[in-house]
């Protein structure tokens, strides 16, 4: 039962942090491929206060403004780049704030991590159990999930998936879309510093490894799988990757195998994405595309 | 909708049923790395348990029931150790596992376990802080308190007062750095350069030349392996001469398979324990036996002597986790494993003393003071 | 002293030279196909390990014989995944290729650590002191490196400026918009821009592991420094390419001396930002 409390609390981490993605990347068409970096500011600056001794309020608030932050300044310049080389600064970006966990030893102990964070504290109610922390994922993933679907839903959503479609015209209408970009940059960078915030607290010990380019890799599947640009995708994609990646350990391979099982594992993900994008580009949950949209 | 019904109550019935069909076994989980960065130690840490498992089995197993290790992947990652660990908790219900073998893995595992009151053992973690997660966690692996201060005292004694430290950026690797910096200050030394460096990379070059800078006469490398490999390689091919000094990580067969001659020489200290003794002789001829050679894995006698420890507190304290915990003082106590005395200290970990093992020849051998 | 600094301007250059050869197979790719091929760095790996698969048991080819035959090799992984990946998906937009690409890369990696699992190898040659040389040291492995990186550049300067398959593809390539009016270049063109791509990738990574070791990582780690040394020099552009390895080679060492060598990766990044901050490459969207 834990197993499967705890599989839950995964999903709804991840569930926020592809909901944040897909704002970018499904809504925007701004492949980020260092969303992991704003996972892990929001998990340590979180981890840090509370570890010195903050109350958990003030360390979430002050981790979402740092993660919303940081989107700010890395868009600035990144945000002129065409697409995919806009993908490729993005990576980048989440390989430098990796690197600075791990060598930025006086600050986040490097690559020692941070063991004993202390489980949150929200509004004198204390979330130390399994099904306890479970509401609380789930009460934050609700919240993720409402605010940016009244993003999407708003006439600012309207204009990202204008630009997304149609650049140009978007600019003719005499919409500033470098402005658009980053505002809705610093909405995915903010949610995702959330799912970063759960992360630390559930798990109690982060380190620097847990911030590699595999997890962009994992959420953008997350994404793409479940189908971009829509509500439910990611969250169907999240709940579907987290599921089948445990169920491999129901198969009871002998031992030795299991060699064999996270290469093939991961080839299998690899195979999906380029399988996704050569038969169904839009995911399992299509997108209904709106005509007229730029009104 | 009954279509549905009657096949899931039979597949619920199967489960049960196996299910209490297993309880006729101990067992006992273990997250080990199996795949991923640190596989290759994952491997000759299986090969050990497994032995030690067969052995207890084949005389009779713990009060006639036999012993079942469930492997888990950890995968090498802090995410899937924690996975692992909750799964061999509340799935295989298992009141004891054999913990991940990196530090940092394992610290992230740590608390899952101690929460849920099921021991974890460690038999390669080597960071100061490793059982600070509480009670339930120990280890019976010496911790690199001790080795830093060895490779301190080793310097000294080898009359190098002056030596730059590089070390492998990671959890490891900087916490022996600290230790070992710590006492080689304390002790006069004085410590050059500091160099970190990155796991895995192909190049480390220029890193090698800032080391020697200065001219150092010897240098403290805490390198593991695959990065140990490259780094000798390289410095034997810039012509670099200098003493290098390691620590326990590198010492493996595997070093010298991957930089042959440019490995000659080198020392290091380890943690120690007599080759002698009639438990060790034993373990090697029984590995012998099993495996057909003598490439013993890095580490493989600890993990060897936590299983013996672990069947013996089970039989002792019986089949629970307070039971296992406690008993596991006692048997421990004055216990003579493969690896030496395994008492347990306050802090739930053993204490050791530190050799030092050179490469002569491409063989492994103790190294002796000329 | 200035024996420290050359010793680190030659380990600079050594891996400038490395990181061009992928560079400029990159941003080939990138000229005529128009997108970022995110698995060029497994093609680096298999090349390497197609040399290491033929020098072992059963086949226990001699390297000079096994060179070609691992180089052959290479070129068919990318002409096939081209054929069967790439190819269906040539009317898509950059990104969708740039994903697939991503998978790709995904599967390639793991496939290899599949078959010679995560642990690193070496061809097993003996090991050499370096020649003295000017108070530097230097292996033939070494010299080897630089000898075949300035002979690729000079086969292909021929290639690119004496053929016509090659000039048509510097024309497609160096101009973005003329690509662009021109539509889908010819399959013969992409044929041959694989073929050169993959046997770029394939001798670098054949280098690389001579030099140094193989593993399963060593693509994706060393493709970082060719997407940096591509966005310095310019995307589409050989020469730039060329120019960026080399000054990302350089400035990794150099900083080695000035910050921690923990950030040694993080330079090619740095120089990548610094450049985007400048906007003097041909990178920028404007009103595109």
């Amino acid at each position: 039962m834990d197993l499967f409390l705890h599989l839950c609390i995964m999903s709804l981490i991840y569930i926020i942090f592809a909901l944040s993605l897909n704002l970018e990347v499904g809504y925007t068409g701004l492949f980020n491929f260092g969303h992991v970096a704003f996972f892990g500011i929001g998990a340590y600056t979180s981890a840090l206060l509370t570890l010195h001794h903050f109350p958990f309020e003030i360390s979430l608030l002050m981790a979402l403004f740092l993660s919303g932050v940081s989107g700010f300044l890395l868009s600035l310049p990144s945000l002129r780049l065409r697409g995919d080389f806009f993908g490729i600064a993005t990576l980048g970006f989440g390989e430098i704030i990796r690197m600075a966990f791990q060598n930025e030893v006086w600050l986040t102990k490097g690559p020692m991590g941070l063991p004993g964070i202390p489980k949150p504290k929200l509004l004198s109610i204390r979330f130390a159990t399994l099904p306890q922390y479970l509401l609380l994922t789930l009460g934050f993933a609700t919240l993720t999930f409402l605010i940016l679907r009244g993003i999407i839903r708003s006439p600012f959503g309207r204009v990202l998936k204008g630009i997304r479609e149609d650049e140009i015209a978007a600019e003719a209408l005499g919409k500033n879309v470098y402005r658009f970009r980053i505002k809705s940059f610093v909405v995915g960078s903010i949610f995702a510093g959330l799912a970063g915030v759960l992360w630390g607290h559930y798990t109690t010990f982060i380190s620097p490894n847990d911030f590699t380019i595999i997890e962009t890799v994992l959420v953008l599947l997350i994404v793409v799988l479940g189908g971009k640009g829509t509500e439910w995708g990611p969250i169907l994609g999240a709940i579907l990757l987290i599921f089948f990646q445990e169920s491999l350990r129901f198969l009871r391979l002998p031992p030795e195998y299991s060699r064999y099982l996270a290469p093939l594992q991961q080839m299998i993900f690899g195979s999906l994405l380029i399988l996704m994008m050569r038969f169904r580009p839009e995911g399992l949950i299509k997108e209904r595309r709106e005509h007229g949209c730029l009104s | 909708m009954r279509k549905i019904i009657y096949p899931l109550i039979f597949i619920l019935f199967a489960f049960s049923f196996s299910y209490s069909y297993a309880q006729e076994t101990y067992k006992i989980g273990a997250a080990f790395a199996l795949s991923g960065s640190i596989a290759v130690y994952g491997e000759g840490f299986k090969k050990a348990v497994d032995l030690a498992v067969e052995e207890i089995n084949a005389s009779g197993g713990i009060k006639g029931r036999k012993i079942e290790i469930i492997y888990e992947d950890n995968k090498s990652t802090p995410k899937d150790c924690v996975t692992a660990v909750r799964k061999l908790i509340t799935v295989d219900r298992v009141p004891v596992i054999f913990g991940p073998a990196a530090s940092s893995n394992f610290m992230a595992a740590a608390p899952v376990a101690q929460e849920n009151k099921v021991v974890m053992i460690s038999a390669e973690g080597a960071a100061p802080g490793l059982t600070k997660a509480g009670e339930y966690i120990f280890r019976v692996f010496p911790s690199d308190v001790l080795q830093g201060k060895g490779i301190s005292d080793l310097c000294l004694q080898l009359n190098y007062k002056e030596v730059p430290v590089m070390y492998v950026n990671n959890d490891w690797g900087m916490g022996l750095k600290n230790v070992f910096v710590e006492n080689f200050k304390k002790a006069g030394g004085h410590v050059m350069d500091e160099i970190p460096y990155d796991e895995g990379k192909t190049d480390y070059r220029t890193e090698l030349i800032r080391a020697i800078k200065g001219n150092p006469k010897a240098v403290v490398n805490l390198t593991y392996i695959k990065e140990g490999a490259v780094m000798f390689k390289q410095a034997y091919e810039m012509n670099i001469k200098v003493q290098w000094i390691c620590g326990s990580a590198a010492k493996s067969p595997k070093l010298v398979e991957l930089a042959g001659k440019a490995v000659e020489g080198i020392i290091g200290t380890y943690p120690v324990f007599s080759q002698e003794t009639k438990e060790y002789k034993a373990f090697r001829a029984a590995w012998k036996k099993k495996y057909g050679d003598e490439k013993i894995p890095i580490f493989a006698e600890y993990n060897y002597d936590m299983v013996y420890l672990t069947a013996k507190a089970i039989e002792k304290g019986g089949y629970t986790s307070e039971g296992i915990r406690k008993a596991l003082f006692e048997v421990a106590k004055g216990y003579r494993g493969v690896t030496g005395d395994k008492t347990f200290d306050q802090d739930r970990g053993v204490g050791s003393e530190y050799g030092v093992w050179t490469i002569k020849d491409g063989q492994i051998v103790d190294y002796k003071k000329k | 002293m200035s024996s420290f600094l050359l010793q680190t301007i030659l380990n600079g250059i050594l891996a400038g030279c490395i990181y061009s050869l992928f560079a400029m197979g990159l941003t080939l790719i990138y000229g005529v196909l128009n997108f970022v091929n995110f698995a060029h760095g497994e093609l680096i790996m298999w090349g390497a390990y197609f040399l290491y698969f033929l020098m072992q048991r059963p086949l226990n080819l001699p390297l000079p014989f096994a060179l070609l035959p691992a180089l052959f090799l290479t070129v068919l992984l990318g002409l096939g995944s081209d054929r069967l990946i790439f190819k269906p998906l040539r009317k898509a937009n950059r990104l969708t290729l740039l994903i697939t690409s991503l998978g790709l890369s995904f599967l390639l990696r793991n496939g290899a650590q599949l078959f010679w699992g995560a642990e690193i190898r070496t061809y097993g040659l003996e090991i050499k002191k370096g020649m003295k040389f000017l108070g530097m040291s230097i292996t033939s492995n070494q010299v080897a490196i630089m000898v075949v990186s300035i002979l690729c550049i000079f086969l292909l300067y021929l290639f690119f400026y004496k053929s016509r398959m090659g000039k048509s593809m510097r024309a497609i390539s160096d101009d973005l918009e003329l690509a662009r009016v021109m539509g889908i270049p010819s399959d013969r063109t992409i044929q041959w821009t694989w073929v050169i791509a993959s046997s770029l990738a394939g001798l670098g990574g054949v280098l690389l592991a001579l030099d140094t070791n193989l593993h399963p990582g060593m693509g994706l780690i060393n493709l970082v420094k060719a997407f940096a040394a591509t966005l310095l020099g310019g995307v589409g552009n050989l020469w730039g390419a060329l120019f960026g390895g080399m000054v990302i080679g350089l400035a990794e060492n150099i900083s080695i001396w000035i910050l921690s060598p923990g950030y040694k990766d993080a330079i090619a990044f740095g120089i990548m930002v610094v450049m985007l901050l400048s906007r003097s490459s041909a990178v920028f969207s404007s009103k595109e």
